[in-house]
């Protein structure tokens, strides 16, 4: 349960959950030994959570007991919990078992109880025991009768090497008696925003290490449950502290790269590409996409535009994306915005950065992300965080934002996106002796120099290119669909 | 009048089924573990025996092993029960009479109960 040497102060080991996430958000796992409240309303996932973690002990060698007070039948229990991956029948009953200790407690109170915890934990000798039913216990019990259980259950856990799980739906804004006693305290929630309902984990208290502080957004699926902590809390890298690099990385348009002075954007760069709907953003990902190759390859992230779409259209570019596929040079990723959390997606998104060491990326609207979060607050610091990760494992960048109407020349700069981006191109409409004419304006390079101006921008067979200075004094056509910003209108379904 | 043991740590689920039995005109006992069972059932030396298979203290097999090794009990039949596969049950004892997965229909062990003790 510890280990140490002559010189240093035993530590306590932690035990792995299997859960993914939640070793992270806790430093590296519960303590060994320790008892930890795991709370939350019915429904919020406590069952699952537990079972998990045992069935992730039994999983690695060990042994655990499952104990029942007025909670679920174990018939029952064990029907929903056998649609799940981790469930595994042949731990029973050697290394796992569900019991009831209601009776006990019934009968002789928490004395009673207390004796089936450890005359359990030294027969079966369980490294994990679950107690379902905090608050059936505590019913009657006075507060002065609870701590001496939870301190006599602590002193027992150290001494069978058993860490203690203890579940209750108790009122999770209340502080009990039992808080101040245990080693930890997990609080698990599922809230309602409108019609959309997320679910969340927070570690309220632990002792012995810094978790990562906050609320995490958690699914549960066929795999159980899976935590994905706040990207803000795991990646908090400063912009101005990551190596930039005065190597340039083809935007895939060479009449595009002949206006920037390194003829190129830098590696490891973010830029942002802003303009109204349909000026050319997508087609512009597509050409910095299609330059990737099998040595630096590339990965596309839409939340807009499936994947079929996607292709389809890059092939009426003459860029077409299938052979790039095929030799592993492209990737393209979809997700339908709305459907997971933004810190699910930026994981899945940073998985599959590190999986093929990508190197070029195209974010195919940003506004994907924001319709995804049910706390528009944290979006701007999210992004940041996010595509600094990004720029520190070498990835250049490159994200598409769509406008709110462009009625003049000041453009509108959405979720403080000023602050994470290096290169800013403007895209937009003119109206022009009687053509609509597409427009490119380079707002802004980081630490390189470009070619100022408007610039005429041609969209046909070929892909995208530059046609040129624009001199004229079109009249600039607002966008069709305004998106918003967390203080404006619902965004846009569609780009 | 026939005598059934019913053995479950779930007492409710326990208490209920002799109740249904006593309706049904058997004498039912209940026991929440293996080792109050055992004591009972040396008591009361049952005909049929209701186990459930995982209890805290002594467990529904380790019930029926001590059972079968007693020859007291030659005689009583022993119904075993769990919301777990039987092939998982099977493979660490086969020694009882039958088996009912949880959930089970009440028709269905009133209707295993009859043929093995009758009424």
């Amino acid at each position: 349960m510890t280990s140490s040497t002559s010189d240093n102060l035993p530590t306590i080991e932690r035990l792995h959950s299997a859960v993914p996430g939640f070793d992270q958000i806790l430093g590296g796992g519960l303590f060994r030994t320790g008892v930890y409240i795991i709370q939350g309303l019915p429904g919020c996932g406590k069952t699952i959570l537990a079972n998990q973690i045992c069935y992730g002990h039994v999983a690695e060698g060990g042994s655990a007991i499952y104990v029942t007070l007025l909670a679920e039948s174990h018939s029952r229990m064990i029907q929903h919990l056998s649609t799940l991956s981790f469930f595994d029948v042949k731990a029973f009953p050697d290394r796992l078992a569900y019991i009831s200790a209601f009776h006990d407690l019934e009968t002789e109170g928490l004395k009673g109880l207390m004796s089936v915890l450890r005359r359990e934990m030294r027969a079966r000798k369980v490294g994990v025991l679950v107690l379902d039913g905090l608050v059936a216990a505590s019913e009657g019990a006075t507060d002065l009768d609870l701590k001496k259980f939870i301190h006599e259950l602590q002193s027992i856990a150290v001494l069978q090497d058993c860490t203690v799980l203890l579940l209750t739906s108790g009122n999770i804004h209340r502080m009990a008696a039992e808080h101040t006693m245990v080693d930890g305290l997990v609080e698990l929630e599922d809230k309602l925003f409108e019609a959309r309902s997320e679910r969340s984990i927070q570690v309220r208290k632990f002792r012995g290490a810094g978790p990562l502080r906050g609320k995490h957004s958690m699914r549960i699926d066929n795999d159980g449950i899976t935590v994905f902590p706040r990207i803000e809390s795991l990646y908090c890298i400063a912009a101005g502290d990551i190596t930039t690099s005065e190597t340039a990385v083809t935007s895939g348009i060479p009449s595009l790269d002949a206006l920037l002075a390194i003829k190129g954007v830098p590696a490891s760069s973010a830029t942002v590409v802003i303009g109204s709907t349909g000026t050319g953003k997508t087609t512009l990902g597509l050409h910095f996409l299609h330059a990737s190759t099998p040595e630096e390859p590339g990965l596309h992230l839409g939340f807009f535009e499936g994947r079929d779409r996607l292709r389809s259209k890059a092939r009426s570019m003459s860029m077409a994306l299938e052979p790039l596929e095929a030799s592993g040079a492209v990737e393209l990723m979809w997700q339908s915005p709305g459907e997971a959390t933004v810190d699910e997606i930026a994981e899945r998104l940073l998985a599959a950065v590190s999986r093929r060491g990508v190197r070029r990326l195209v974010i195919d609207g940003l506004s994907g992300f924001l319709e995804s979060t049910v706390y528009p607050e944290r979006i701007a610091r999210f992004f940041s965080c996010l595509v600094n990760e990004l720029r520190n494992r070498g990835v250049t960048v490159l994200m598409t934002l769509e406008t709110r109407d462009v009625v003049s020349s000041v453009i509108s700069m959405p979720w403080g996106v000023s602050g994470l981006v290096d290169n800013l191109f403007f895209l937009r409409f003119v109206h022009d002796e009687g053509h609509v004419e597409r427009l490119l304006t380079i707002i802004k390079m980081r630490d390189s120099d470009y070619q100022a101006g408007l610039r005429r921008l041609r969209i046909d067979s070929q892909g995208m290119h530059i046609a040129g200075t624009y001199r004229a004094d079109g009249d600039i056509i607002p966008s069709a669909q305004p998106v918003s910003s967390p203080e404006g209108p619902a965004p846009s379904p569609s780009k | 009048m026939k005598t059934i043991l019913v053995v479950d740590d779930e007492l409710g689920s326990a208490e209920v089924l002799s109740l249904i039995l006593e309706e049904e005109g058997y004498k039912a006992y209940c026991a929440v573990n293996g080792r109050q069972a055992l004591v009972q059932a040396r008591d009361v030396v049952p005909d049929l025996v209701i186990v459930d298979y995982m209890m805290p203290l002594m467990n529904g097999l380790e019930l029926s092993r001590e059972l079968r090794a007693d020859p007291k009990f030659v005689d009583t039949r022993i119904v075993l029960n769990s919301g777990l596969p039987e092939a998982a049950i099977r493979e660490e004892f086969d020694g009882y009479d039958a088996f009912l997965r949880k959930p089970f229909k009440v028709e269905a062990l009133l209707e295993l109960v009859e043929r093995f003790i009758g009424r």
